[in-house]
């Protein structure tokens, strides 16, 4: 059956008008990925990621303390066989930035790429709509999927670890907060840069996508290559490489144990932290310089 | 205050100049912005929202001067441009509340004034498809829902009849009537169809080139040109050519003798018509004007200066 639409005519609107115009733009943002199989599946995916950490971390703490009720864990050599927290974490966040990379190529792909190609930067700008409210609509809307895979879940382990630790292990663990979450931040902020900055870049969702997973495999994979056979300084072009650098240093990762070598994750780093961190900064800048040149490009106003 | 007030604006891609010196002050309810394609409408529009910058010149739109004040300009204004303007994967009510909200509008607000609006253009059920299956007509009825969301104060509709079939032309040329005689926005109708103006607009601004020929009333336009009616009689009537033209209107022959095209002098009304009749004894079986007065009048104003 038909619906019968009866028009009342125009009313005009007395309303003020509060909204910040950049929430609607990531909320369309998040709304259309969320519409993509693949976008649920890529967050299945950092469920996973997730859930193995948070056993690891789990576990390991309740072996702690089953362990310290029972004995010296030293002797019985149960940092060596479950690790410590701080490199669970430190894993948690390499791997995390991997899969997250691959939500983002879904989610974020597009956000500028889609809006050039069907011609939607005069819907927004015909509006009394800044360059500076769309961009950040568009980096807030691309920077929530991290927030949500890496920040906020790193939280949770931490939260987890310090609520279950051992009385012994309380006090270090409380600060282990910091670092932990200050890494999870720096990771989100690149993959949000640069997920936004290629799609500038871009024409089409689908292609931005794949380039940007491709270009982050590819870039890894071959610094890593080339910093372990003799040039040290191509790992710092790899920003999986940088993040994983400056991740051990803040969380003070030790020696590898047992557990951390059955989930990947902690291959070697580069030496230098702070060239790393330069370079994870670099990269945020670059994906930010793509941004704004494409908004400046596209929107020419007096 | 007039609606639209420029003053010697150019705007110039590259080697082309698609606005040349264009000034006028033009205000009411609905104004035509009429021209051939590559006339400058749509940059002239652009312009006014803030989306081109002009090379020189002073526009204030509303009052506001759209060089320190194109942000409030912008709220102040609805724009249905003549491309696509649309966001595949949402809905027809998503897209209008969306614009809605990026004019500042609380989502609730917007989706309520968003179902208003589509009512208002007569999208039905259909709103809630993805707009990427929509029809040519369908997808105009939503950008100019996306145009009167947030309540402008004047919207922009650029060639809004394009494309559409004849029904939906009508719906939408009387929804232009009804936002002029109701309490609505003011439009500005870009087009290059006369009889959209001539339905729609009681003020018309003429474009060719990038340079205006006309801007001003309807009406005025229409009076420059000289009334033409059609006269039938009951036979050939070569006295009646006579006694018109003893009173200054100028009378020709259609293809068929008894049917005349009568140009009335300046003033002259359909009774000049009757009194030359009756002198000259012809039987007037049909009098009516001549449809195309704005045609003529367009055709006038973009011929002039040799263009």
């Amino acid at each position: 059956m038909r619906d019968e639409v009866h028009a009342v005519g125009y009313r005009r609107l007395d309303e003020p008008r509060p909204v910040w115009p950049g929430w609607p733009i990531a909320r369309t943002l998040l709304v259309l990925a969320w519409r993509r199989r693949a976008t649920k599946l890529g967050l299945l995916v950092c469920f996973g990621v997730f859930g193995v950490h948070g056993v690891w971390v789990v576990g390991q703490l309740v072996a702690k303390r089953y362990f310290e009720s029972k004995a010296n864990s030293a002797l019985l050599g149960t940092d060596k066989l479950v690790g410590q927290v701080h490199e669970a974490l430190a894993s948690y966040v390499s791997v995390q930035f991997f899969t997250t990379a691959l939500v983002l190529a879904v989610v974020a792909a597009g956000a500028i790429a889609e809006d050039r190609r069907v011609g939607a930067f005069e819907l927004y700008f015909a509006r009394p709509l800044s360059r500076m409210q769309y961009a950040l609509g568009k980096l807030l809307g691309a920077g929530i999927v991290p927030l949500a895979t890496l920040v906020g879940p790193a939280f949770i382990l931490w939260l987890a670890a310090a609520g279950i630790a051992p009385p012994s292990l309380r006090g270090e663990l409380w600060w282990l907060a910091v670092p932990a979450l200050a890494s999870a931040t720096l990771g989100a902020a690149v993959l949000t840069a640069t997920s936004v900055g290629l799609s500038a870049l871009g024409q089409r969702a689908r292609t931005v996508g794949a380039v940007y997973v491709a270009g982050l495999v590819i870039l890894a994979g071959v610094t890593e290559g080339l910093a372990e056979s003799g040039y040290p300084s191509f790992g710092y072009l790899s920003p999986e490489r940088d993040l994983r650098t400056v991740v051990d240093w803040l969380l003070q990762v030790g020696n590898q144990s047992v557990a951390a070598k059955i989930i990947p994750g902690r291959p070697p780093t580069n030496s230098d932290p702070i060239g790393s961190l330069l370079g994870l900064l670099a990269w945020t800048g670059a994906g930010l310089g793509a941004l704004a040149w494409r908004i400046q490009r596209e929107v020419r106003r007096g | 205050m007039p609606l639209l007030n420029l003053q010697g604006v150019n705007k110039r891609y590259g080697g082309t100049k698609a606005l040349d010196a264009v000034g006028f002050a033009v205000d009411g309810r609905a104004i035509g912005l009429l021209g051939p394609n590559g006339a400058g409408k749509t940059t002239l529009m652009k312009v006014l929202l803030g989306l081109e910058a002009p090379d020189s010149g002073a526009i204030q739109v509303l009052g506001l001067d759209a060089r320190t004040a194109p942000t409030a300009i912008r709220g102040k204004l609805g724009y249905a441009a003549e491309g696509p303007g649309r966001l595949p994967g949402l809905s027809g009510l998503e897209s209008v509340a969306l614009a809605g909200e990026l004019c500042g509008l609380r989502r609730r607000v917007a989706l309520l004034r968003a179902h208003d609006m589509l009512d208002l253009v007569g999208l039905d059920e259909a709103r809630y498809r993805p707009v990427e299956t929509y029809s040519t007509g369908m997808h105009q009825r939503v950008k100019v829902a996306m145009a009167l969301v947030h309540d402008p104060e004047l919207v922009l509709l650029d060639e809004p009849t394009s494309g559409l079939d004849p029904e939906s032309r009508d719906e939408l040329l009387d929804l232009i009537v009804h936002l002029r005689s109701g309490g609505g926005p003011a439009v500005l109708l870009s087009t290059h169809l006369l009889h959209d103006v001539e339905r729609t607009c009681d003020t018309v601004v003429i474009m060719r080139r990038g340079q205006v020929r006309y801007a001003g009333p309807l009406a005025a336009l229409q009076a420059q040109t000289p009334d033409r009616w059609a006269v039938r009689t009951a036979r050939p009537a070569p006295a009646l050519v006579t006694a018109l033209a003893a009173r200054g209107a100028d009378a020709a022959a259609a293809d068929q003798a008894e049917v005349l095209e009568v140009a009335l002098p300046q003033g002259a009304g359909p009774e000049l018509v009757w009194a030359a009749a009756a002198e000259a004894g012809a039987a007037v079986v049909h009098l009516a004007p001549v449809a195309g007065n704005l045609e003529a009048a367009f055709l006038g104003a973009i011929a002039e200066e040799g263009a």
